[in-house]
């Protein structure tokens, strides 16, 4: 069963991520290549990116000639995809496990609390009978 | 450059596709069967995926002991991520340009359903420890 976890956050956290003093920023990375090593070093690991900070994000919408309407206005409150991991486990249990240590990345001293990991299933594909 | 097309929904906007007609639903998913051939034979398309429906997701956290803690509880404002398609392509332009054609995808009755599609850069992990480092 392949599993997506998502790590997600506001334009705000996003903004005290640019703040991070060099060293935690260091350990952060290096904490994630060792991850993404031991993830497939034991076979579980499909994928990784990581993403461009939102301020460049944009909203796209067809307009009525099919031609594409960009906007970059959003609330507040809207998270965003920082990255993913897409993981190959044998049950739900065994990818919320992978998650809770994505969680525990070093962040800057006195920050509260451990990142929130989003964990979805993905899917193989539409049913092929939806496949013409 | 690579960018990533997401297609996102809140769980009450999901429930709406579950009245879709089987037809609606059959001509959505043959104009992403055929978008995505065309994407690859243009050599853009890097990878694509369909996610679980919200109803699963959880939110997992490490716990003070490393033990982990998941919640399944969600404000209803949230958007979840439906779908991706990750796209290697030679300007944003053309990355907006694929967006536009996943949002005007045929919704009900072939009306095309100008569904929002949030595209943002694949960030080079290269790049990023290089930043980081400095």
């Amino acid at each position: 069963m392949k599993y997506m976890l998502l790590m997600m956050g506001t334009q705000s956290d996003f903004d005290s991520y640019a703040k991070w003093p060099k060293e935690t920023l260091q350990a952060n990375f290096a904490f994630m290549h060792a991850f993404n090593k031991e993830l497939k070093d034991s076979g579980v690991f499909v994928a990784a990116e990581g993403l461009a900070f939102p301020d460049q994000a944009k909203i796209v919408r067809a307009g009525s000639d099919g031609e594409p309407i960009t906007d970059g206005i959003f609330p507040e409150s809207k998270e965003f995809l920082a990255g993913y991991w897409i993981v190959d486990v044998e049950s739900p249990e065994q990818a919320y496990k992978i998650a809770a240590r994505a969680s525990l990345g070093p962040r800057p001293a006195g920050m509260p609390g451990n990142m929130p990991i989003e964990v979805r299933q993905v899917m193989g594909g539409p049913p092929e009978e939806l496949l013409r | 450059m690579k960018y990533i097309l997401m297609m996102t929904g809140t769980k009450a906007g999901t429930e709406t596709y579950k009245a879709w007609s089987q037809k609606d639903v059959e001509t959505h998913f043959a104009f992403l069967h055929a978008l995505n051939q065309e994407l690859t034979e243009s050599g853009e398309l890097v990878v694509t995926q369909p996610l679980a429906g919200p109803d699963e997701a959880k939110i997992v956290r490490a716990g003070k002991d490393g033990a982990l803690v998941t919640d399944g509880v969600f404000p209803e404002a949230k958007e979840f991520l439906l779908g991706y398609w990750i796209v290697d392509v030679e300007s944003s332009q053309r990355a907006y340009e694929i967006a536009a054609r996943l949002s005007a995808g045929p919704g009900p009755g072939g009306v095309p359903t100008n569904m929002p599609i949030e595209v943002r850069q694949i960030m080079n992990a290269r790049a990023a420890e290089a930043k980081g480092a400095k």
